[in-house]
């Protein structure tokens, strides 16, 4: 008796076993193409252009490459991103998949356009793209960008976008928005969304500023023997999911200094000398403490109150000043002053120009209301232009460099 | 002879309480609330456990009344033949009809978010299949099963929850009353069933080595399933905001889908395989309970038998509904609010019979 129970149920899991093969949705991974970059471009009449970037797995190998290429860029016309993966298998020879996929690139041209939107939704229900992918714009086609970027010392493009977009975000060049915040932020309607903005369309001759960052992608002059001419610099602003402007280096930076969401990096900046001004000194921006933000919705014209904390490491100072207290407090006053201009003229402009405000704050504010029907009948980006925003800094200096004392450069001289 | 034989303590009790009622908060059992109250839907939960407060305690002290017996003899003791076999007969229709909504919303969440090419009906067949094993197999066996996957289980869920919660902005519970408050009284009353599953585990009293260990099961097991479901709510708000939420069909598969464990990225298939566990267990433990009112309902002795036909028939019930995503979540809402009066009076009905006849003096 027992040995008959014992054998049923032997022949039951031999019956159980072809089931862990994963039935019908059994795949093989050398039988697959993997799109590393899917890329969004303004087709004809409701049609979009598709470009994929597909990587050739080989290249993830530890033994070194063969002699195939590192990956492949096709651009074709398709009605949406889903049913596109069909149409590429007319020319790819593997089922195409969206599951590596790392990045979704958007042309200016297609983002500024009011049916964006509805491409963008695909993505949703595609189960195979995660949301917590990065959106790039950039200023070109994205064939084009995809076909000009040649990283020489990336060829496995997969980790390309990954690495540069995470230093650039690190410099705090570029937004560390991901995809799933283009939908939060559209379907709350209080805010605005930034995409890292990019290029590999040099001005040339490139753009002459005062400072390092108030740069535009394309607008940093890049020299070398062939290097590669893609920048990602600056971000795309998406008001009601459609990019509506942009923000250079400088404005993002300080985008990310205001916005709590965005976590911020150690950013190298530089100021105008206070002590000799035809100089400019740099400085390591951290951010240690949280800003402080007060939101006072009761009078006529609603008020914000920031006060933005700067912990600072004062690096490079060509006026070869040795500071001493008097100095330093001198040198506070003078960064505060500085960065609070900026702040308010970028404040000034997102009231202005875009109407509406990339800094979280609806988030913040949100905590006035009781009920969500409150909160949307306030109008969060109704209200913010009108909005009076008053922004102060306060700067904590902590070191200056290994060698904290300069010579002075008169004695040298003499 | 050891008369605990084919019993269950309090350990298995609780591990049956826990996977069988906590599992509702990974299917579309929050959506609806999302939708109804907004941001506010973890202040329902708590209501939810007020309001379903006075039938478990009113079910409690009834139950330890009666020693010896389970909720079934107590309904037919209370009510007489007639009504109590009707109760009992709306109570087998309404765990049987929930058993086929929720069997296809979890075999719908596996045809889309996991296994997309294979046939609904396969992975229908082997979901039920699997749970139907588990259910002839008796509650001795879910027990133990359910104990043993329980510690796992629970890890896997709280790594979802502190990493959800770790990766959310805490800003996005405000509104903190949503819809506003007269929305969340209305929603948590009618939404009180979602904790109606606890008075199902009166009818396996009399399986339990002790009336002492349904107490105290049913009472950390209330508290225990009550925070969890809140502690969830507030990790997928944070996650995804209290507009996109709404749009989102499972917040559960769609949180594990966008949480990152450290440098992994894909940690859906991690936690899929406990989930897919504890789906085994709740069905197993529903198909138990509905072959158990049947049998109670026909004399039926070895009730175990039922379940294969009780299985099949769920089966072909559940892949009727054309579109499932939508379908589903309005039969389970109206199902919601239909039970929820059941779940709330019938324990105090049986209380006042009691009372009325005296019973409850000893």
């Amino acid at each position: 008796m027992k040995t008959r129970l014992g054998l049923f149920h032997f022949l039951f899991l031999i019956f159980i076993l072809p089931m862990l093969s994963g039935c019908w949705d059994q795949v093989s991974i050398d039988k697959r193409a993997y799109v590393v970059a899917l890329g969004l471009d303004k087709g004809e009449d409701n049609k979009i252009s598709i470009t994929y970037l597909i990587a050739n797995p080989e290249f993830s190998k530890q033994e070194g490459p063969s002699s195939e290429p590192a990956h492949e860029v096709i651009t074709f016309p398709a009605n949406d991103i889903i049913s596109a993966k069909n149409t590429a298998n007319a020319v790819i020879a593997k089922e195409i998949t969206y599951n590596m996929l790392n990045v979704l690139i958007v042309s200016e041209d297609l983002a500024k356009d009011p049916e964006f939107i509805r491409y963008m939704y695909d993505v949703t229900k595609d189960r195979e793209i995660k949301r917590n992918i990065p959106m790039i714009v950039t200023k070109e086609k994205v064939k084009t960008f995809l076909l000009k970027n040649k990283p020489k010392l990336e060829t496995r493009i997969h980790k390309y976008f990954e690495f540069v977009l995470e230093n650039s975000n690190k410099a705090g060049l570029t937004p560390n928005f991901k995809l799933h915040s283009y939908f939060s932020i559209t379907e709350s309607d209080a805010g605005l969304f930034l995409a890292p903005y990019a290029t590999t369309e040099q001005i040339p001759g490139g753009k002459y500023t005062v400072g390092e960052d108030e740069l535009l992608a394309g607008e940093l002059k890049i020299e070398g023997e062939e290097s590669n001419n893609s920048q990602f610099l600056g971000s795309a602003v998406f008001k009601e999911g459609k990019m509506i402007g942009t923000m250079n280096g400088e404005e993002t930076r300080l985008t990310i200094v205001l916005n709590e969401t965005l976590e911020m990096g150690e950013i190298y900046a530089t100021y105008p000398d206070p002590f000799s001004p035809q100089y400019r000194f740099s400085a390591r921006i951290m951010k240690r403490e949280k800003n402080d933000v007060k939101i006072n919705l009761n009078g006529y014209t609603p008020t914000i109150d920031v006060t933005v904390p700067l912990y600072m490491d004062i690096l490079s100072i060509h006026s070869m000043e040795t500071f001493d207290n008097g100095k330093i407090e001198q040198l506070k006053f003078h960064i505060e002053e500085e960065v609070q201009k900026k702040l308010s003229k970028l404040i000034k402009r997102t009231q202005e120009e875009f109407k509406g405000e990339a800094f979280g704050w609806s988030l913040i504010a949100r905590k006035k209301f009781w009920t969500s029907h409150d909160f949307e009948k306030f109008d969060w980006m109704k209200t913010y232009p009108n909005m009076k925003v008053n922004v102060s800094v306060n700067v904590y200096i902590g070191t200056f460099g290994e060698q904290s004392k300069l010579p002075d450069l008169n004695q040298v001289r003499d | 002879m050891d008369n605990t034989k084919g019993k269950i303590g309090i350990r298995e009790f609780l591990a049956i309480i826990l996977i069988t009622i906590g599992t509702k908060v990974t299917d579309n059992t929050p959506t609806s609330l999302f939708d109804k109250v907004g941001s506010a839907a973890w202040i329902t939960v708590i209501l939810m456990g007020l309001f379903s407060f006075i039938p478990i305690y009113l079910l409690t002290k009834l139950i330890i009344a009666y020693e010896d017996q389970n909720l079934i003899d107590i309904i037919f003791r209370l009510l007489g033949k007639y009504i109590g076999f009707f109760v009992i007969f709306l109570l087998w229709t309404t765990e049987t009809y929930s058993i086929v909504i929720n069997s296809a919303t979890y075999a719908d969440i596996i045809e889309t978010m996991y296994f997309v090419k294979t046939p609904l009906f396969f992975t229908y067949i082997v979901l039920i299949g699997v749970a139907a094993y588990g259910a002839k197999k008796g509650l001795e066996f879910i027990g133990s099963a359910a104990w043993v996957s329980l510690i796992g289980l629970n890890i896997a869920l709280f790594v979802v929850l502190i990493l959800s919660i770790l990766q959310g902005r805490f800003n996005y519970v405000y509104p903190i009353l949503g819809n506003g408050i007269p929305e969340i009284m209305k929603e948590s009353a009618m939404n009180a069933s979602i904790l109606g599953e606890f008075l199902y585990l009166g009818f396996i009293v009399t399986s339990l080595r002790s009336t002492n260990v349904y107490k105290k099961g049913i009472w950390i097991g209330f508290i225990y399933v009550t925070t969890v479901y809140m502690l969830a709510l507030i990790s997928y708000i944070m996650l995804f905001d209290y507009v996109s939420i709404v749009n989102l069909n499972y917040p559960f598969h769609e949180t594990i889908r966008f949480i990152q464990l450290g440098f992994l990225t894909n940690v859906e298939s991690l936690f899929l395989p406990f989930w897919l566990v504890a789906s085994f267990l709740r069905f197993s433990f529903y198909l138990y309970i509905s072959a158990l009112l049947f049998g109670a309902l026909f004399k039926i002795k070895q009730f175990n038998y039922l379940v294969p036909s009780i299985a099949i028939l769920i089966v072909f019930l559940g892949l009727i509904p054309e579109a499932p995503v939508f379908t589903l979540i309005n039969l389970r809402e109206n199902f919601a609010y239909l039970t929820t009066p059941i779940f709330l009076f019938l324990p105090l009905i049986l209380w006042i019979t009691a009372k009325l006849k005296g019973e409850l003096k000893k």
